[in-house]
């Protein structure tokens, strides 16, 4: 008897365990991916948004006393979320499944919309028929007919990727621009109409690829499928595997539906590794491969996408084989060069080049737009975080200002990222890595902060700011706080320093190196408020000066210069190619400090032609001391600030927080204390007392004793302790920064506007027809004054786009009317119409869609 | 294994005897030479293979080529400090810094040349830098990478399989006195359970005393924040350490106690133990002198092993757990293509390998006189 029990025991043990092990397999998270920051293009309407009423603090610095940053497993987010383990989980999910989980746990969230994919299509084409491989005995590429790769974005249903693969985490997508970004908003219109164009429709798309393909010289055999030359016509498809996860069901979708049209399809699953060499390095000439499931991310909200079109489009894009085979038509290839130049006097007639250059890259097609993913970063109730429309909450610039309890001062936060503490920090040339960035970025200070919801500047350590332009450039103007000028010609006064001198260790003024004179397309005058050199401290006490913003300035010039200790050969092309534009830098005043910058490079938005000289290196901020020490250390071969330069003279790579470095940081540090070391003395000396010098290293010094490490920022958090193994550091409330807590509290919450159409739902034909259109935010009206434009698009029964126009203001906050004369309405069959209202913020870059279905009849 | 087994012959004339000694010590520095240098061949060949297989026969040099020119080009490419400059220009830029990167790597140079240079280095101990990796404190020296990695590696692995090599030679001891009981059938019908790996276990663990009972962390090596002082430190630590060395203990521990059950009862039924059980010897001696001395060697072999397969940590369990070892750091070398990193953890473990293996050989002779090292002659026990 208890031989049986012991065996239906062991039965159970083993049974139990083989359902476990049958469950769902988890998929891995998405690979860092290439970052775009962000881009200039203006809108039409100043807006100046109301901050929401906040009641004041007293409180300096971030809302938090502490906040502990970990790394977290993201299969493991929601349930350490629920779990009270982490409070708030930074990077993005994109798995419809965590975010279902994440609803159902009462979790808040904010949206991310950088992440898009497509199909890229291999459009080579040789041969007599001009649609054939060369190296492949001569074997079929239907995508090297544009029609055919055209007809592809009706083959595909984007609504059913969204919703069966993406979980309604995404939106369809047609175009090569984010739908959340201010280009999108600016050209609605024109995106819906060809939305409509070529939406869903199998059937059209399997009548066009036959009659191409049949030109081609291709046959259907008995079974349906295309054969060319008596053999099948099998496409190879290279369908990634990894990442989110998410393009492997794309992949197969899209398979299944090629081979409803009589296509055999070969589906090679490989990773991003595997992928690479063929798709992106090998020659599209070779055959290896037809479709490929293309993906790309951005990080910043971009205000001009432009550039787009001739990235993705044309052979100038990229360097690689692929880019090289792609053909546009002149047309396009003008244009696209036109959009990417800026070459074009006004705004309207760049939206008109926009709106060309959308309805010739639906014709190319070399990319067949799928998805605009709308990933998501889930905190816990009662937390308030800012979130970057593109970046998330890891990549806002403004998370550490804003993070706090709701209705509460002070307090801890669990603050979880899938990495942390990647790669060495160092300023200079250290660690780009997202997850490093973060916690920068909570403890640095900006002399502009970048909007989160719209990508314009905002001043934060500024006091004001003018921007001079050549006349007839196209720039514009949204925010009050720059003054934006036009003038025939900017002339760069002969006292500025144009260049550096790295054996003198002086600037070289324009009248040196340009007897003849100079000039530049853009001068930007910017005045800093005299506070900053009296209360304004580095978190080891140390007193802002302008030898903070002179020690940068030079630090452009000579890591690139040959005969400079710190010579750099990574350096050295950089350097190149910021001469190229840069015309000259003048301080023109101590007090206040004012300092004017030319160059010949130019955003379209007067807000981001805004030039400071505030300490950002590119890889974090840092104080001249911090510097001069790297700098003593790199000279002497003992550290290097880029892994390039690491790896070439075999030392290790610069790190202020941790490692090898902090003991020979430490030893340059006692060595400058000791000798009142002033940096680039000729020049900083003018800057820099001994006794200043000697004050900066003994804060540093006890900075070092207070907290391991030597990462003095000036922002609203002080990195306190770093725990590199335990992959977990800590931040703490900076008491002493200048501004209180609530400063940026405006955007904690982006104003994406809500709309709701009402109106009569049927319209008699020939008659005129009104519609109220009700915009809100959170149940409340949205202020007139914060909404650029409402406009609107009318479908008729067949989905044809019939008009469309702005609706008026109609009296109250947030109320409009979309009036339809009698000569519109008289044009419509009969039948069920559409009518989609698009709203314009000026606070948030997304638009909002709102669609009203209505009959007409006779 | 060449070391052979012959039977002691107590009682001959001295002159044999030295003569046989002399034999001994000869037999012993020839055996121990060949040994050796068989062990060092086999290392340099382990070593290269690894090179090559990690490095696909040197197609990693052109995936390696293909990242790089698409992370520089995409990252020029959406630089809006970039957008002024013509394509050319940019492309010019591109090339540049695509030169500098393979020159970065060593891509500039053959792979068979550097392949070589990587066996020689990894043969010297010179483990050098790594090509993308860093350690967790930001060094680029490979020693660094690991050095940081093991000691939580040893920390975890070290207990919790020193924890279950100890029980399951105990337990499997005591029930092999005791076949057929309650618990043996027990052990029987639980020993399929170790069909799955720790980290399933792992995710019921996780799921049921840090989700739903919430009295032990989701993983990591200690709080967060650290405590400051030692004490709370380890404490912390200790915590954190119950979950993943209760699933890696609950994953083998069946299977090894009826192992080493089924290898004691083998002993234990052999014809000199029930001699000496019908000579009357207690339990215990019989135990001792007659089952677990025989069994020595292989008890040894499979705790030396069991101490050198600690320098591997266990990719997936760690990754469960989020425990910072070197299971970890060698999947993240694997993933990154960073030869220098696989080379280093792969050399040393071969070493440690070798010289364990060779230590074997010496101690086997040293615990069961039956075993003669490098004999060419005599037979079996």
């Amino acid at each position: 008897m208890k031989n049986r029990i012991m065996t239906v025991f062991g039965l159970l043990v083993v049974l139990s365990m083989v359902l476990a092990a049958c469950g769902p397999a988890e998929t891995a998270t998405e690979a860092p991916a290439p970052t775009q920051p962000p881009q200039a293009q203006p809108t039409e309407v100043p807006p100046t948004p109301e901050p929401t009423p906040v009641p004041r603090t007293t409180r300096h610095g971030g809302w938090l006393d502490t906040i502990t940053m970990v790394a977290v497993s993201p299969d493991a987010v929601v349930t350490q979320l629920q779990a009270g383990q982490i409070d708030l989980y930074a990077s993005a999910l994109g798995r419809a499944e965590d975010f279902k989980a994440a609803q159902e746990a009462g979790l808040q969230y904010n949206q991310v919309y950088g992440g898009a994919y497509e199909l890229t299509f291999n459009p080579y084409g040789g041969g007599e028929n001009g649609a054939t491989f060369d190296q492949s005995t001569g074997k079929l590429n239907p995508f090297a007919v544009p029609a055919i790769r055209e007809a592809m974005n009706m083959l595909v249903d984007r609504s059913y990727i969204v919703q069966e693969i993406y979980g309604g985490l995404a939106a369809p997508k047609f175009f090569p621009i984010n739908s959340a970004f201010p280009d999108y908003a600016l050209l609605a219109d024109v995106a819906r109409k060809l939305e409509a164009q070529y939406a869903y429709n199998p059937d059209k798309a399997n009548e066009i690829i036959t009659a191409e393909m049949e030109k081609l010289g291709a046959t259907k055999d008995a079974n349906g499928k295309w054969t060319f030359n008596g053999e099948p016509v099998t496409l190879i498809f290279i369908i990634r595997n990894d990442g989110d996860g998410t393009r492997l069901p794309i992949g197969d979708y899209v398979s299944n539906q090629l081979e409803s049209i009589g296509f055999t399809v070969d589906r090679q699953y490989k990773t991003s590794s595997e992928a690479s060499p063929i798709w992106i390095r090998g020659n599209p000439a070779d055959g290896l491969w037809h479709l490929y499931t293309g993906g790309w991310i951005t990080t910043a909200v971009s205000r001009d996408d432009g550039s787009n079109f001739q990235f993705y489009y044309t052979s100038k894009g990229l360097g690689q084989p692929l880019w090289q085979a792609y053909k546009p038509s002149a047309e396009f290839e003008a244009l696209a060069d036109k959009l990417a130049a800026n070459d074009f006097t006004t705004l309207e007639e760049r939206r008109e080049l926009f709106a060309q250059a959308l309805e010739l890259a639906m014709k190319d097609s070399v990319r067949v737009w799928l998805v605009d993913q709308k990933a998501f970063s889930p905190f816990r109730q009662g937390i308030s975080v800012t979130g970057d429309l593109a970046g998330g909450i890891q990549g806002a610039q403004l998370w550490g200002f804003t993070a706090r309890y709701e209705g509460q001062e002070g307090g801890e936060l669990k603050y979880a990222m899938s990495d942390l503490l990647v790669e060495p920090w160092n300023p200079v040339g250290g660690s780009n890595w997202v997850y490093d960035t973060a916690p920068k970025r909570a403890t640095a200070d900006y002399g502009v902060i970048t909007d989160p919801f719209t990508g314009l500047a905002w001043p934060q350590r500024i006091e004001s700011a003018t921007v001079t332009v050549k006349e007839g450039l196209p720039v514009g103007k949204t925010l009050d706080w720059v003054n934006l000028e036009f003038v025939p010609e900017i002339q760069v006064p002969a006292d500025a320093w144009v260049d550096w001198n790295a054996e003198t260790q002086t600037f070289i003024t324009a009248g040196e190196k340009y007897p003849e004179g100079l000039t530049a397309l853009r001068k930007s005058v910017v005045t800093y408020p005299s506070s900053l050199f009296t209360d304004y401290k580095w978190h080891d006490g140390s007193t802002f000066s302008p030898a903070d913003f002179v020690m940068w300035l030079i630090m452009q010039f000579d890591p690139g210069k040959e005969a400079s200790p710190i010579f750099d050969e990574a350096a050295v092309s950089n350097l190149e190619f910021f001469l190229s534009n840069f015309k000259g830098v003048r301080i023109t005043s101590t007090d206040p400090f004012t300092a004017e910058w030319y160059t010949d490079a130019y955003a379209l938005d007067a807000e981001l032609n805004v030039t400071t000289l505030w300490p950002e290196y590119g890889y974090g901020n840092a104080p001249w001391h911090m510097i001069a020490m790297g700098n003593l250390a790199e000279a002497a071969g003992e550290l290097a600030y880029t892994a390039d330069k690491a790896d070439a003279k075999q030392v290790e790579w610069m790190s202020f927080i941790d490692g090898p470095s902090l003991e020979i940081l430490g030893k340059y540090l006692d060595q400058a204390e000791a000798e009142k070391y002033i940096p680039y003395a000729p020049t900083l000396g003018q800057y820099i007392t001994a006794e200043e010098a000697a004050a900066r290293y003994a804060n540093m010094k006890a900075w070092y004793a207070e907290h391991g490490h030597y990462w003095v920022n000036s922002g609203p958090y002080m990195l306190d302790k770093v725990f590199s193994v335990e992959k977990t550091l800590t931040l703490k409330n900076n008491e002493n920064y200048i501004d209180l807590a609530d400063k940026w509290a405006r955007f904690a919450k982006p104003r994406v506007a809500e709309a709701e159409v009402d109106g009569e739902g049927r319209v008699t034909i020939g008659q005129e027809a009104v519609f109220d259109v009700f915009v809100t935010f959170e149940g409340e009206p949205y202020a007139s004054a914060d909404i650029a434009e409402v406009k609107y698009l009318l479908f008729n029964a067949n989905g044809e786009l019939a008009a469309t126009g702005v609706a008026e203001a109609a009296g109250g906050e947030g109320q409009y009317t979309v009036t339809l004369p009698a000569d519109v309405t008289s044009k419509l069959p009969a039948g069920s119409n559409k009518l989609e209202v698009v709203v314009v913020s000026k606070l948030v870059s997304i638009p909002t869609f709102a669609p009203f279905e209505f009959v007409t009849a006779p | 294994m060449s070391a052979e087994t012959q039977a002691l012959s107590p009682g001959q004339p001295i002159k044999v005897k030295r003569k046989a000694f002399s034999n001994t010590l000869s037999r012993v520095a020839k055996y121990t030479a060949l040994r050796l240098v068989t062990l060092f061949v086999t290392v340099v060949i382990g070593i290269y293979l690894t090179i090559l297989i990690a490095n696909m026969g040197g197609y990693v040099d052109e995936i390696l080529r293909g990242e790089i020119r698409e992370r520089i080009s995409v990252g020029v490419s959406n630089n809006p400090a970039f957008r002024d400059y013509t394509p050319e220009e940019r492309s010019k830029y591109i090339d540049e810094r695509v030169a500098l990167e393979e020159e970065r790597l060593g891509l500039n140079r053959p792979f068979a040349v550097r392949s070589f240079a990587f066996l020689r280095n990894a043969l010297t101990l010179n483990l050098g830098r790594a090509i993308n990796m860093t350690s967790d404190s930001g060094s680029k020296q490979v020693t660094l990478i690991i050095l940081e990695r093991l000691p939580s590696t040893l920390l975890l692995f070290g207990i919790a399989n020193l924890a279950l090599f100890f029980s399951s030679v105990f337990i499997a001891l005591s029930l092999s006195r005791h076949y057929g009981s309650f618990w043996d059938k027990v052990i029987l019908v639980l020993t399929p359970t170790s069909a799955a790996p720790p980290w399933f276990y792992g995710i019921f663990l996780i799921l049921i005393f840090a989700a739903l009972l919430k009295i032990l962390p989701f993983g990591g090596m200690v709080d967060a924040p650290p405590p400051d002082n030692w004490f709370d430190y380890a404490l912390s630590v200790l915590r954190h350490m119950i979950l993943p060395s209760l699933a890696l203990i609950l994953a083998s521990i069946f299977l090894s106690i009826y192992n080493w059950r089924t290898f004691f009862l083998i002993y234990s039924s052999e014809d000199y133990v029930e001699m000496a059980k019908a000579k009357g010897l207690n339990a215990r001696d019989i135990e001792r002198r007659y089952i677990l001395r025989p069994t020595l060697p292989t008890i040894i072999t499979s705790f030396a092993l069991l101490l050198i397969g600690l320098w591997t940590g266990a990719i997936i369990t760690e990754t469960v757990f989020n425990w910072p070892g070197l299971g970890r750091t060698l999947f993240r070398a694997i993933g990154l293509y960073d030869t220098p990193v696989i080379v280093g953890l792969t050399i040393i473990y071969a070493y440690l390998l070798a010289i364990t293996v060779f230590l074997l050989d010496i101690i086997y002779a040293l615990v069961d006189p039956r075993v003669k090292v490098g004999g060419s002659g005599g037979g079996g026990a």
